[in-house]
């Protein structure tokens, strides 16, 4: 699109809307990440792949280490055995903390609860935790099968705080 | 009477752009709108109970959000208490470290780090870059596509994108089912030119994921936030939905980043009478507090709200300085096209290619313009001896390295030869040897046969169904003589189990070595510090097959 163009079509749509941003009460919710074992992996020993590859395994058990391209050849290794596994994020997010990323090492922390969660499912609880796509009780149903099917202690957490939040914002599925 | 003078200015392509004053009640306005917050920060028993002049109760979802995971709070208090213009003086100056600022930064609240960023000219937001940027040295991203989605035309261009430097390549697709082939096909391609390259394709989000799982992309980029709760929404996501998807990526092993932009809000509609930079502020420390290792930003596909306004081309500046300065991987933008003037294009691009940022461009056009399917980009194929030379120049590194037209030729046949025996072996629609011929000295898709498209999509169809992933495609390569190919795609897929390219900034070397900000974070501490172009490296940017030499006269 020519940028002026553009521009009032900007302009047009930002006078159609003035004035319709909605207000509504804050919220008193707190975060609290759950944090993982004590620090074994940092920085040194980065790449994991490359430095320490007998101590990282698959999400199937194979030993990175062991890995080879003659074993795709016959079979061997199959597309399942190039998943990462929990325990390897776990590393990853401890190396990540060593170089004071505690962010990113949250979010490698919920993805290692996540590595059992089939694709399928994981993707249907994104479109779930999309806006207006849930009702709260949805939500936290949600939160309680991957606590108690997948032990996703984190991400139940994190699910049900979502819910809690959209409420308050009027971001739920109205029922 | 006409001005003659005026006549011919008014036919330069520069007055074909369009511009707008500052209306800084709809959010038209770079910086500093009057309904901007003043910053602020109280903490009572680690929860924020004030953040930028609003209490917690009035806090939005965003708000909420960028409160409890996006600020360091240990010492939040102290450095929002520090002098805006002190703390500027020290993200400039080169003596102080990185990371003593990065402590700073990321205990800032959106509006402190905007005030403190909107203290800089442009030169010192470029000092601050050099020094802020995350990986030691800097490198640059393709976009991969064509108006046909032709796959093999994609494989070549991708061959010829890495061969030439670019150690990412994005694409995305014409027609939404063909995604796989598009996937596929610059997946492979990219690897004949230079094992190592990540590559994603560009899609709705469950799709991109989709494509990720199955082995066929490397990463994913398109993952979009907003600086205002209804934008948000209008967005289709929530905070919480998309780092719940940021931690899916990770848990199949496989590099993300966000993305966002000064402008989006404008174009959206929903600006709240914000400035750009302060809505991007509030992006950026959703993206951090979401976990995300970095974002795609500097406005991207609303360049045209920014360009439009005074000082929008410094915004888009000041927002790549806070994503890095927040520890952020920055691919910085310089990719959808905003104006009709080279001049324009080039100063735009100076402010990122100069200090040098993770990804200069997200991307670099490696076709003509009428190929890019994102909407054109800044950068075309008919600009690359224009980079190289502008890199040789000004002595930078821009990601890119001159090349040797046989060794496009070379890489091009192979990379289509190779897609070829892949779709044979697969039972997918016929790649003829006529289609690899104009492939490998095409310069767009008016160059290629055109492709029975139906037939390509029902294919498309089929590959999902039957569970095609990544390591059907190395033996499909292996079983057809291409192991050199084969193994390296089976090396990209072996990234996934070890996770080190999750990290900050990752890219690989054609080793498969990971590069990091954790094995090459950047120490630069002023002149001969920090990345520095290696002799042997001079020599290969300065080394352009147009310059004479004394020996030829």
């Amino acid at each position: 699109m020519e940028s002026e163009e553009l521009i009032r079509q900007v302009m047009a749509e930002v006078m159609a809307k003035l004035g319709s941003d909605q207000v509504a009460p804050g919220s008193t919710i707190t975060a609290a990440a759950a944090k993982g074992a004590s620090a074994r992996m940092d920085a040194t020993k980065y790449p994991l792949g490359e430095k320490v590859p007998d101590q990282i395994r698959s999400a199937s058990g194979k030993k990175l280490s062991e890995f080879s391209f003659d074993k795709v050849r016959s079979g061997e290794l199959t597309s399942d055995d190039f998943r990462i596994a929990p325990e390897t994020l776990e590393m990853q997010a401890e190396v990540a903390e060593s170089v004071d990323r505690d962010s990113l090492g949250r979010n490698m922390r919920r993805a290692a609860e996540l590595v059992k969660v089939p694709d399928d499912e994981l993707l249907e609880i994104y479109n779930a935790l999309r806006p207006y796509r849930s009702t709260k009780a949805e939500l936290y149903a949600i939160a309680d099968k991957l606590e108690n099917e997948y032990g996703c202690k984190v991400n139940a957490k994190f699910i049900r705080e979502a819910a809690d939040v959209y409420e308050l914002r009027g971001r739920l599925k109205s029922e | 009477m006409r001005s003659k003078r005026f006549e011919v200015l008014g036919a330069r392509p520069v007055n074909q752009d369009g511009y707008v004053t500052e209306w800084p009640e709809v959010g038209l306005i770079a910086v500093d709108a009057p309904a901007d917050p003043k910053p602020s920060i109280k903490i009572e028993n680690g929860v924020v109970v004030e953040m930028d002049g609003k209490k917690r109760a009035d806090f939005d979802m965003l708000d909420i959000f960028i409160a409890d995971y996006g600020i360091r709070l240990d010492n939040a208090e102290q450095v929002n208490a520090i002098d805006s213009l002190e703390l500027a003086q020290r993200m400039v100056d080169f003596r102080v470290p990185r990371a003593e600022v990065v402590k700073l930064t990321t205990a800032m609240t959106p509006a402190k780090i905007t005030e403190v960023v909107n203290k800089m000219t442009v030169l010192e937001m470029m000092m601050a870059c050099t020094k802020m940027r995350s990986r030691l040295f800097p490198a640059n991203q393709a976009h991969v596509t064509n108006v046909r989605d032709n796959p093999v035309q994609l494989a070549a261009d991708a061959a010829e994108g890495s061969l030439r430097g670019f150690a990412e390549e994005e694409t995305t697709v014409g027609i939404v089912r063909y995604a796989p082939f598009n996937a596929i096909a610059i997946m492979v391609g990219s690897q004949v030119g230079r094992p190592g390259i990540l590559t994603q394709c560009a899609v709705e989000e469950a799709t991109e994921l989709e494509l990720g799982m199955r082995g066929f992309t490397a990463y994913a980029e398109t993952v979009s936030v907003y600086g205002t709760e209804q934008v948000f929404m209008d967005g289709d996501d929530t905070p919480w939905s998309k780092s719940f998807l940021a931690s899916c990526y990770a848990s199949r092993g496989l590099k993300m980043r966000f993305t966002s932009g000064t402008g989006s809000e404008v174009q959206m509609g929903f600006a709240e009478g914000k400035s750009m930079l302060y809505l991007e502020a509030r992006c950026l420390y959703v993206a951090k507090g979401a976990g995300s290792q970095g974002i795609q930003n500097g406005s991207v596909s609303c360049v045209g709200v920014p360009a439009a306004v005074p000082g929008g081309i410094r915004a888009i500046l000041a927002e790549n300085l806070i994503a890095m300065s927040l520890d952020l991987e920055c691919a910085s933008s310089n990719d959808q096209s905003f104006t009709h003037s080279d001049l324009r294009r080039v100063a735009r691009t100076l402010m990122q290619l100069v200090p040098g940022t993770d990804f200069i461009c997200s991307g670099y056009s490696s076709t003509p313009n009428y190929d890019n399917m994102f909407a054109g980009s800044n950068w075309d194929a008919e600009d690359y001896d224009d980079w190289l030379i502008i890199q040789r120049d000004l002595k930078v590194d821009g990601g890119l390295v001159p090349v040797l037209e046989e060794d496009v030729v070379r890489v091009r046949n192979h990379a289509a030869k190779a897609i070829q025996a892949i779709f044979r072996e697969l039972g997918l629609p016929e790649i003829t040897d006529e289609e690899v011929e104009a492939a490998t000295y095409a310069h767009g898709s008016e160059d290629m046969p055109k492709r029975n498209v139906v037939e390509d999509l029902k294919a498309t169809d089929e590959l999902m169904k039957r569970g095609i992933t990544g390591v059907d495609l190395v033996t499909a390569l292996d079983r057809s003589g291409f192991d050199d190919v084969a193994t390296s795609v089976y090396n990209m897929l072996k990234q996934r189990v070890s996770g080190d390219y999750l990290h900050t900034s990752a890219i690989l070397d054609d080793n498969f070595h990971v590069m990091s900000a954790v094995n090459y974070p950047n120490d630069y501490l002023g002149p001969k510090t920090g990345y520095q172009i290696t002799d042997e490296k001079w020599d290969q940017l300065k080394n352009i097959p147009q310059a004479i030499s004394p020996e030829e006269i």
